[in-house]
């Protein structure tokens, strides 16, 4: 098969899309972490890190754009190069939610937890392990699994929906709590908004791999309805 | 994967053998050429050395017993006078039958004179060589032989010699007869074998079909281009002078007094001899032309005829032309197919038209050399000159038109 | 497949170009739309210049190339008996891969066609009117009686195609135009081609697919089969064939992993 330099500069991008999934992945784990464990010199190195996938995205970014100048990609190569640079521009925001969550924990000080953190680290687990079959599927252009991923943000939603009517819960009993409970809620939003985007994220597969551009699941929509209910 | 190439020491030696392949190769391909150019200096040399050199002559009557003035200064009239009376009435009267006197050049009249009333008698000539070398002995021994005789150091090639008719006299024979006589030659073979060739190499260029009989004919063209001439004489023999006679003789045209044994027959016979080279030169030239000037032609929608008319054939005259007159100065230099077809050998009176009697260059040439008399080698020597002139001026011509109608694409 | 309720400048049914008893081209049916730019690709030797050239009878010189099938024009087959090859490419104009202006000089060599056809009319605005309609006249008014030759490559290919517009034809195939230009005189055919699409239907071969994806909107794949015969893979809207096509050899071909 011919193309062979081309058809490696490629599987190098997809290698760095991988490593800077897995730098964002420990960024959502470690920043719930720091929070449980109230570590603020852990959430500090976090924000420090987060320039690190910055600086990675940029870098991925910058080798798409000279693939796209120099080999003229056509067809399942032209969408690759495209979807890949939507696919780490999700990443870097989803390292920014996790980023928000390190914030979150500067900010709250001295302050104690609301309450002992139970569904947050699963949400945070949850995401995470989302993102990482996401990004598996994504290098194997596997489209079953893309297809089959988002379904689990289903699973994020109910606990996000559980929270929140926990959290309202607190205030209403002692409105003196709104702000404690203000930046749970706040972590709770950013993890329900990483698996929204590792959606955005398998949705980009299935387009590589069949030229088709389907919406897998109205995630927002979902979400709203779910408040609705509530 | 292993070398097998052969490293330093041994590649250097290899080197060098390749190298010395290469100097031998090297070495025959100068060697032929000089070979050639040897031959070819030979040549000049052989036809040099005849057409220059001492001759001793005399006069048997003085000049002066006819004229009181020098001769050189006479005019045209004057010297008229002086054949007039000097010349027996019936010697006068056959000249003027074969040409009017009155119409004769002051060069015409002049060699008259020399040759009829002062009989210039050549004793012996000399080659260039001998001249050169050994100028000093041919003086003492013509002054010895012939002590009456006058040495002068001459061209046999002169404007006299080129505008002069045949002569039995090697002083004063000519070859203007045999220069018209080519000339004329030449000129019906271009009139018959130009169109008829390059009309045939544009129907096989440009028309026929690429099948089994356009192939047998194309192989035929090329073979009957290497057919010996002589074979083109019988051809011409059967064809023009005997089965066509009525109209290759002027018959049909009113002529009376002559046979099929014209310039016309023998010019036709030329054509035929040509043909063949210039079909394939004219093809050449045909498929020199690119295609793309075609296609863009068809493209426009013009028609097969249109593109040839207004660009194959513009775009390959040149060609055709040149292809041509190479052809014509091989036929140029042709002795044999004449002397079949029937060249006159000795024929003092120019061609005037087409059903006139004829001889031409080499004809000429031909039968100087087979004469035993040493000053006809010398006539002849300077006639393959005047040939040679001829045909580089053809050549030249050729490559004149080639460069002036030449169109580049 | 373009579908549009109106007339095809030229639609193919089971049109096989045959060289002898081996066929070139098989089994092709597509419907050119009018006053559009269809490309024709695929890898050397899948027939795409025979296809093009039978649009016209150009195969016509070629011996013993024959045709079966049809090619309407107008709803007449191209190649009836009754149809004259010189009253096709007069409707059909041609535009080659080298440019080929005639020796002449610029102003003889967008005449010509028109004289040779009858043209009847005031020859002098024919002329500007065409240079100016392939965007050369410009550059060539003040030298109308120069030889063509004095003319760079992509200005000879200009002139070409403003010969070309003079006859007035309905459409004009173009067999790789480009291929022995300059980026930047590609560039310009390229631009002058979006300008001709007004009023011709272009069919256009090209061996760069940038080029096809570039300026043409449908594109035909096509490929040689296991009998060496060439054919058409897929025919669709460029933007597909460039993005998302059906086939897997034409994915193959313009992503460059085949040819």
């Amino acid at each position: 098969m011919i193309r062979k330099t081309f058809e490696h500069e490629i599987q190098q991008v997809k290698d760095d899309v991988l490593l800077l999934g897995s730098m964002v992945e420990h960024a959502i784990i470690g920043s719930v972490e720091a929070l449980k464990k109230r570590d603020i010199k852990a959430s500090e190195k976090l924000i420090a890190d987060d320039r690190e996938v910055n600086k990675k995205r940029f870098e991925i970014e910058n080798q798409l754009m000279i693939l796209i100048a120099t080999q003229q990609p056509m067809a399942h190569d032209l969408r690759l190069l495209a979807s890949t640079m939507e696919i780490i521009s999700e990443l870097e925001r989803m390292g920014d939610y996790a980023k928000g969550i390190a914030n979150i924990n500067i900010r709250m000080g001295e302050e104690t937890l609301l309450k002992p953190l139970i569904d947050i680290p699963r949400m945070a687990q949850i995401g995470a392990d989302m993102l990482h079959r996401a990004l598996t599927a994504f290098v194997n252009e596997d489209v079953e699994a893309a297809k089959s991923i988002p379904v689990e943000d289903d699973e994020v939603d109910a606990l996000y929906n559980q929270i929140y009517r926990e959290l309202m819960l607190f205030v209403i009993q002692d409105p003196k709590t709104i702000e404690r409970a203000n930046w749970l809620l706040w972590v709770a939003h950013n993890l329900e908004r990483v698996a929204d985007r590792v959606t955005n994220i398998c949705e980009r597969t299935v387009f590589i791999a069949t030229g088709e551009m389907v919406e897998i699941k109205n995630s927002d929509e979902e979400f709203w309805k779910g408040q609705k209910n509530s | 994967m292993n070398n097998h190439y052969p490293q330093n020491e041994s590649f250097r030696a290899a080197l060098k053998t390749r190298y010395r392949v290469a100097n031998i190769w090297q070495g025959i391909f100068i060697f032929a050429l000089l070979v050639s150019l040897i031959s070819l200096t030979a040549l000049i040399y052989n036809v040099m050395d005849g057409a220059f050199g001492y001759v001793a002559f005399e006069y048997k009557k003085d000049p002066a017993t006819f004229t009181s003035t020098p001769v050189e200064n006479l005019s045209k009239e004057e010297l008229l006078v002086v054949l007039k009376s000097n010349l027996s009435a019936g010697a006068y009267k056959k000249l003027d039958n074969e040409q009017p006197m009155l119409n004769r050049s002051r060069a015409d009249l002049y060699s008259l004179f020399l040759e009829r009333l002062v009989q210039l008698d050549i004793k012996q000539i000399w080659s260039l060589t001998d001249s050169i070398f050994h100028s000093a002995e041919i003086k003492a021994e013509a002054a010895q032989k012939y002590p009456k005789a006058k040495l002068e150091f001459r061209s046999w090639l002169t404007p006299q010699f080129l505008s002069s008719p045949m002569s039995s006299k090697a002083g004063f024979a000519g070859v203007r007869t045999a220069i018209l006589g080519s000339l004329w030659l030449v000129g019906i073979a271009l009139l018959f074998a130009l169109p008829i060739g390059a009309g045939a190499a544009i129907y096989l260029q440009e028309y026929a079909p690429k099948n089994w009989l356009t192939k047998i004919i194309q192989t035929n063209i090329n073979n009957l281009a290497g057919v010996p001439s002589i074979v083109y004489g019988m051809l011409g023999l059967a064809i023009f002078v005997r089965a066509l006679e009525t109209f290759t003789s002027g018959v049909l045209f009113g002529v009376t007094d002559s046979n099929g044994r014209t310039i016309l027959s023998a010019g036709l016979t030329m054509g035929v001899l040509t043909l063949p080279l210039i079909i394939i030169n004219a093809q050449e030239a045909i498929k020199a032309v690119p295609d793309s000037l075609r296609q863009a032609a068809y493209g426009v929608g013009a028609t097969k005829w249109q593109t040839i008319w207004h660009f194959v054939l513009p775009n390959s005259i040149a060609g055709i032309l040149t292809g041509s007159i190479l052809a014509l100065s091989r036929a140029l230099g042709e002795t044999a197919p004449l002397i079949i077809v029937g060249a006159s050998t000795f024929i003092s009176v120019d061609p005037s038209s087409p059903f006139s009697k004829f001889t031409a260059l080499p004809i000429q040439i031909y039968q100087w050399t087979t004469r035993a008399q040493p000053e006809f080698h010398a006539i002849a020597a300077g006639a393959i000159l005047a040939l040679l002139i001829l045909l580089l001026t053809l050549n030249a011509t050729a490559v004149l038109l080639r460069n002036r109608l030449q169109r580049k694409y | 497949m373009p579908n549009n309720q109106s007339e095809y400048a030229i639609e193919t049914k089971n049109l096989f170009i045959f060289y002898g008893a081996y066929a070139a081209v098989s089994e092709v049916n597509i419907k050119i739309e009018k006053r559009k730019i269809t490309a024709i690709i695929g890898p050397s030797g899948c027939g795409k210049s025979t296809l093009l050239r039978s649009f016209n009878r150009m195969n016509d010189f070629v011996p013993s190339s024959y045709v079966t099938g049809e090619i309407l024009l107008h709803g007449r087959n191209l190649y009836d008996k009754n149809v004259d090859p010189v009253q096709v490419r007069r409707k059909i104009g041609m535009v080659f891969q080298k440019p080929n202006p005639f020796p002449k000089s610029i102003y003889e060599n967008v005449s010509w066609g028109a004289k040779i056809n009858g043209f009847k009319g005031n020859m002098d605005e024919l002329v500007e009117q065409s240079l100016r309609g392939a965007a050369l006249w410009d550059e060539v008014k003040d030298k109308l009686k120069k030889s063509a030759y004095e003319l760079s490559g992509g200005q000879q290919q200009r002139l070409c195609i403003a010969r070309t517009i003079a006859i007035q034809p309905d459409i004009i195939l173009m067999d790789e135009p480009a291929s022995a230009l300059d980026p930047i005189s590609t560039l310009r055919i390229e631009e002058l081609m979006q300008e001709l699409k007004k009023n011709y239907t272009i069919i256009i071969v090209t061996h760069n697919m940038q080029q096809a994806a570039r300026v043409s909107d449908y594109t035909v794949m096509m490929m040689i089969d296991d009998k060496r015969s060439g054919g058409v893979i897929e025919f669709d809207d460029t933007k597909k064939i460039f993005t998302r096509p059906k086939d897997r050899r034409t994915e193959d071909y313009v992503t460059g992993r085949f040819g």
